[in-house]
């Protein structure tokens, strides 16, 4: 119960970051942080698939009604839920399964944590960009703007999680 | 049966993330308008030559319904023209409003029907094209027979339902004319030559005259509204001892190649013939 209160705080956090702050940053005119992806991170993994699902589309469609892009968030949160155990597998490599895949300082090291932020926010964004431009003219731009809002989201998440979730007994 | 309730079972979140994925992008194209006309513009690329192509074959099929309605259409735009009507102003009307407008009036002065050509000649000295409109159509005689390009002729004769008609390719053709550049009338005639020459008469040597200027109708005989095309100047030259330059109109009708024509009946030609029969040339 207060795991799911924590949840559901935490992704309404996220929210009002990335409607109210993060969605008026443009860095270099064109970068914007999706700083709403560390609470689908955080989600826990034994949550049933069908509900994190909904979850993320839930936040990816929020997130579409203010930037007026009806359908492109929401798609890619989807697809980044589909990749999560994939990607955290990945990083795991050889070593033994754990229960707790999520992406926390105290029960991770940092070359986990980078990899899993940054190769998930990779699949967004270049989710979220080629839905937008919807074209392969300009490519190098459209990879350009790819790289840089992952670059700036892997920054922004890794900071959120280095500050607030370093000690072991918040869950 | 067991099997298949237990992959539904299993497999459910793959269901529901593609529902949900399919809803994204109904949603995308619903509401992003780029890449909506990306979608168009790349299913047309594909449909587009294969709908040509065979559109162009259907239409054949309905192509004879289709100029039927564009006849009807072209005649509505014919009799809404300025020279179809007399216009006149509407003195009590100015007195009495108070802004300085003035009020006119406009009388319907001519009106249109359109025929088909049956039977027409052009290598005759006297031609003639038989149009498949009698007097059951309200055809009447010297009534003006117009053709999408330009003039025609006059109504010579009008039987139950046919007609007549004295083209311009005939000897006894002559048609006030008026060249708008330099607004002189003259007479177009025929010299029994070539079917699409005519001879426009009665200008002055003194006055400049362009190859290519238009000829138009002048609108002085009952017959013929003001404005209508008769034809280009081709040749202007000066015979010797003349007093009037010789100008070759080309005419803009295609006498060998004739088939919709309009009929154009003055609604006030009888009040006009009975004004000019007071005078002994008429």
């Amino acid at each position: 119960m207060n795991s799911t209160l924590t949840n559901i705080i935490r992704c309404i956090i996220a929210l009002l970051l990335q409607i109210f702050i993060c969605n008026y940053i443009h860095l270099f005119g064109f970068l914007t942080p999706a700083i709403y992806l560390f609470a689908l991170f955080l989600l826990p993994t034994d949550l049933p698939k069908s509900v994190q699902y909904l979850i993320a589309f839930a936040m990816g469609f929020v997130v579409d009604m203010f930037t007026h892009t009806l359908g492109v968030n929401a798609a890619a949160s989807i697809i980044l839920m589909f990749a999560r155990p994939y990607i955290s597998n990945l990083m795991n490599g050889r070593k033994t399964i754990e229960i707790n895949d999520r992406p926390m300082p105290a029960h991770k090291d940092f070359r986990w944590m980078l990899g899993f932020t940054f190769l998930l926010t990779l699949i967004h964004q270049t989710a979220v960009v080629m839905l937008e431009t919807f074209s392969f003219r300009h490519f190098g731009k459209t990879v350009l703007v790819i790289i840089g809002d992952t670059i700036l989201t892997v920054i922004v998440i890794l900071s959120i999680d280095y500050l607030f979730y370093s000690q072991t007994k918040r869950a | 049966m067991n099997n298949l309730i237990e992959f539904f079972k299993n497999n459910f979140h793959h269901f529901v993330a593609a529902v949900l994925l399919i809803l994204c992008f109904v949603l995308i194209g619903h509401s992003m308008s780029y890449s909506r006309y990306k979608i168009a513009r790349i299913c047309q690329s594909i449909t587009m030559p294969v709908e040509k192509s065979w559109g162009k074959m259907i239409r054949q099929f309905n192509l004879s319904k289709e100029n039927e309605q564009l006849l009807q259409q072209n005649l509505e735009l014919l009799r809404k023209q300025e020279n179809m009507f007399l216009t006149r102003e509407d003195t009590t009307l100015t007195q009495m409003s108070e802004t300085d407008s003035v009020h006119t009036t406009r009388t319907r002065l001519y009106d249109y029907t359109y025929a088909h050509v049956t039977f027409a000649t052009t290598d005759k000295p006297f031609n003639y094209i038989i149009i498949d409109k009698g007097s059951r159509d309200g055809i009447d005689r010297d009534m003006a027979v117009l053709s999408p390009t330009g003039i025609v002729g006059v109504v010579s004769d009008v039987s139950k339902n046919f007609s007549s008609i004295i083209p311009i390719p005939h000897l006894d053709t002559r048609i006030s004319a008026v060249i708008p550049s330099i607004n002189q009338v003259g007479a177009v005639v025929w010299d029994g030559k070539e079917a699409d020459i005519a001879y426009l008469n009665d200008i002055p040597q003194h006055l400049e005259i362009n190859i290519g200027d238009s000829v138009l109708t002048s609108g002085y005989s009952t017959i013929f509204p003001k404005g209508l095309m008769i034809g280009t100047v081709k040749e202007v030259s000066t015979e010797q001892n003349a007093t009037f330059l010789t100008i070759k109109v080309k005419l803009s009708t295609d006498f060998k190649n004739l088939d919709l024509l309009y009929v154009v009946k003055n609604l006030y030609r009888s009040e006009l013939d009975s004004l000019k029969s007071n005078f002994k040339n008429e």
